[in-house]
């Protein structure tokens, strides 16, 4: 490990390599630091989807379409198979109130240039065989596409170490010094390195790394449970997601004390297959601090959702469960920029669900800002200090 | 919800000991297991079992088995069948399927016991139909009533692949020939003894080269072993074959000790990596116990020592035995299971088994 660094990127998911990556391809030779291995957070516990559909049309939806492009192009750029694959998605509506809301979701998306219309049960059941009858019908969307997450990181973070970046895995960070207000090295459990600029890419576990520079960060951890199934022939056509979805996304508050346990619990249909044929089906978003079991209660809950909707899946084994942390923010949104009072301390973290589908326009965006001092798109209504009054750092801010 | 005092996952030796243990004490026992039947490996055994009286020497396995049944149902314990669970929650929430359907169950203590599963070997054509585990092939024909072939090869020649070679003969096949990897046998003289004097072959510093056949196994090449394990030149053999049995050792099947959240350590001569447990068998989880093959492979007769000690232990912190009532009780069957961890074929077993306890006490 070198002594020193341009930049130290915190955080060996899918933000943290895209960052390592794009500042590489930049002239930048940036160390990048993992607690554990490549993707064994967040990005290894989550589902494949890069869905355009599900953001709220403003920042959030530009966004992602402006990472989508990007992905159109990113296996061959980074020269290594991550399983990217146009496959559509679509929203599934399950009553007219339903309907009601997310008619005017398509109409705001449409109005941005997303390519999203609305079809009805017969014609949603033309692209996707076996929905309920019952349903109303959905949104289609051919621009959505998926990912296999964990070949992301590696192969970002593979093309930046063949651009000079370092990559140290099984490294966490014990400190970060700062001094007369700016960042001056980062204390790993393998020696010191000294820096100028420090990337809090940490996901669910950013809040950590911003104590070391006295910031209570606003990200909390929100658990998302998600079932693997046996592999089985093309059954999903797209990504498929339920209105519920939608509503458990954005609007945490309407969930609570709820007596049913699907609503208590967060539970949105989210469901997608794999190159190699297994299905995900999700999930949960649930308060638990740090808490990664799954449990039994989510988990039927999570089934007796997707095959109420799908009714086709009931046929298909389970073969195993697994939960993952999604670094959630009060109003949706990622943290992206410079923190204010603490020179050279960057934010990228706080994309709940959305990690996958905005990482490769976080790293080209922070990338940009270190490099150029200004991003291709304006995106200062992300920066950190837009919950100023809730980070509490009285020295700096 | 449906509750208990304590669930028993496993219906073979250590299980069925445990709650049959843990029932005379008063405690409310459920078992599950995923089986049809009960009795793990039990009625399979139609030999007649080793050691002293108090380890019932000279009982077939079976027989064992029938005793420790008719004492559930004397002792009132509900035993689940066709309930294969699958996870173990928060809180000692246990759930299984059982016809297809999804359950639960809530105890205060959980006992796993859970067994061992069968090695594999790999080697080319491992994967044809014929080759098995020498478990398996004794399952077909004790339980079952099914010889699976009649040229047979085992591969090992530990307890396992003597037994099952003796009995696979009784049960009208032939075995053509066994085969060990070790210069030497792996199991009792008395049971090489008696498949010898039957007229198989036994070939040590020997492994499996290659399965012959297209659909089905049709031959097997064999190749002498240097002491380094290589295969040495020119030293092939060809048999006529249709079965190859592989007794090759057990692994503990600790998926759900995994699952639960157990501490683990690593001890090759018990199987490789086992839950940590202390003198009561308790895991390192509160009210998580472990019992039998689960714990490191041994045999039944400590199997069902180390069950009836968990079921105790159970009982005592369910307040259904006082110490001294249970301190009794342990004494007795601690000092039976350092009995049966003695001798050449013991003492390796004693000293891993210190190496477990040992773990437990440096977490501490």
């Amino acid at each position: 490990m070198k002594k020193s660094a341009d930049v130290v990127i915190v955080g060996g998911g899918v933000i943290g390599t895209s960052i390592a990556y794009y500042l590489s391809k930049q002239g930048i030779k940036p160390i990048l630091l993992e607690k554990d291995d490549l993707a064994s957070g967040s990005s290894g516990a989550c589902d494949i989807d890069i869905i355009l559909q599900s953001k709220n049309p403003g920042i959030h939806l530009q966004l992602a379409m402006e990472s989508a492009k990007m992905y159109t192009t990113l296996a061959d750029e980074l020269d290594f198979d991550i399983e990217y694959k146009t496959c559509g998605g679509m929203i599934l509506i399950e009553n007219e109130e339903q309907l009601k809301i997310m008619k005017d979701f398509v109409k705001r998306q449409k109005a941005i240039g997303l390519n999203v219309q609305l079809l009805d049960l017969k014609e949603a059941s033309e692209i996707q065989p076996g929905l309920s009858p019952l349903l109303v019908g959905s949104t289609y969307s051919p621009q959505d596409a998926h990912v296999n997450p964990m070949r992301l990181c590696q192969a970002f973070s593979r093309a930046a170490r063949r651009l000079g970046a370092e990559v140290c895995l099984n490294t966490s960070v014990v400190d970060i010094k700062v001094g007369k207000n700016k960042v001056k090295s980062v204390i790993t459990n393998r020696g010191e390195i000294a820096t100028k600029i420090v990337i809090n890419a940490a996901g669910a576990y950013a809040p950590m790394i911003g104590k070391m520079v006295g910031l209570s960060l606003p990200i909390k951890p929100r658990r998302g449970q998600i079932i693997v199934t046996e592999p089985v022939p093309k059954l999903v056509m797209a990504d498929v997601l339920c209105a519920k979805y939608i509503v458990a996304k954005y609007n945490p508050k309407l969930l609570e004390g709820s007596d049913n346990p699907e609503t208590r619990l967060g539970v949105g249909l989210s469901l997608s297959q794999t190159h190699d044929g297994q299905i995900l089906i999700g999930a949960t978003r649930e308060f638990v601090g740090y808490n990664k079991n799954t449990t039994h209660e989510a988990l039927r809950a999570i089934l007796r959702n997707a095959t109420r909707l799908v009714p086709a899946l009931k046929s298909i084994h389970v073969i195993r469960s697994f939960a993952g942390l999604r670094p959630y923010t009060p109003d949706g949104l990622p943290l992206l920029g410079y923190v204010e009072g603490i020179q050279g301390f960057i934010m990228a973290a706080g994309h709940e669900g959305d990690g996958i589908a905005l990482s490769p326009v976080t790293g080209r965006i922070i990338s940009d800002l270190i490099v150029d001092g200004k991003t291709f798109m304006d995106v200062s209504c992300l920066c950190p200090s837009r919950f100023r009054s809730l980070m509490k750092n009285e020295k700096v801010i | 919800m449906k509750t208990t005092d304590i669930a028993v996952i496993g219906a073979g030796p250590a299980g069925l000991s445990c709650a049959v243990e843990a029932a005379k004490s008063g405690a409310r026992v459920t078992v599950l297991d995923e089986n049809l039947k009960p009795g793990g490996q039990l009625f399979k055994q139609i030999h007649k079992f080793f050691g002293s009286r108090e380890h019932r020497a000279g009982i077939r396995g079976f027989r064992i088995g029938q005793q420790l049944l008719e004492a559930t149902e004397r002792l009132d314990v509900q035993v689940l069948l066709d309930a294969a669970v699958y996870g173990i929650y928060e809180d000692r929430l246990i759930a299984y399927i059982t016809d297809g359907r999804d359950h639960t169950i809530k105890a205060k203590k959980i006992v796993l016991a859970t067994g061992a599963s069968e090695n594999a070997l790999a080697f080319p054509g491992c994967t044809l139909p014929g080759v098995m585990g020498a478990g398996a092939a004794q399952t077909m024909i004790n339980v079952n009533r099914v010889l699976p072939g009649k040229k047979i090869i085992m591969v090992g020649s530990g307890n396992v692949g003597l037994i099952v070679s003796y009995q696979l003969m009784q049960a009208g096949a032939d075995v053509v020939a066994l085969i060990e990897a070790a210069p030497k046998i792996g199991g009792y003289g008395v049971h090489a003894g008696k498949i010898r004097r039957a007229g198989v072959p036994i070939y040590t510093s020997t492994t499996i080269k290659e399965v012959l056949g297209e659909e089905k196994v049709e031959g097997v090449i064999t190749a002498s072993l240097d002491e380094k394990w290589q295969h040495i030149e020119d030293t092939e053999k060809r048999f006529e074959a249709d079965t190859v049995c592989l007794a090759v050792g057990l692994s503990p099947l600790t998926e759900l000790a995994w699952m639960a959240g157990c501490e683990f350590t690593f001890i090759p001569p018990l199987g490789g990596h086992v839950p940590i447990h202390d003198r009561n068998m308790e895991s390192t989880l509160t009210g998580v116990y472990i019992a039998g093959d689960i714990t490191g492979v041994e045999e039944a007769s400590s199997a069902m020592e180390e069950g009836r000690l968990a079921g105790v232990a159970c009982a005592e912190s369910l307040g259904y035995y006082n110490e001294k009532q249970a301190l009794a009780l342990k004494n007795e069957i601690w000092d039976r299971l350092d009995a049966l961890r003695t001798g050449p074929f013991g003492e390796g077993r004693f000293t891993a088994k210190l190496k477990q306890l040992e773990a437990r006490r440096q977490l501490a």
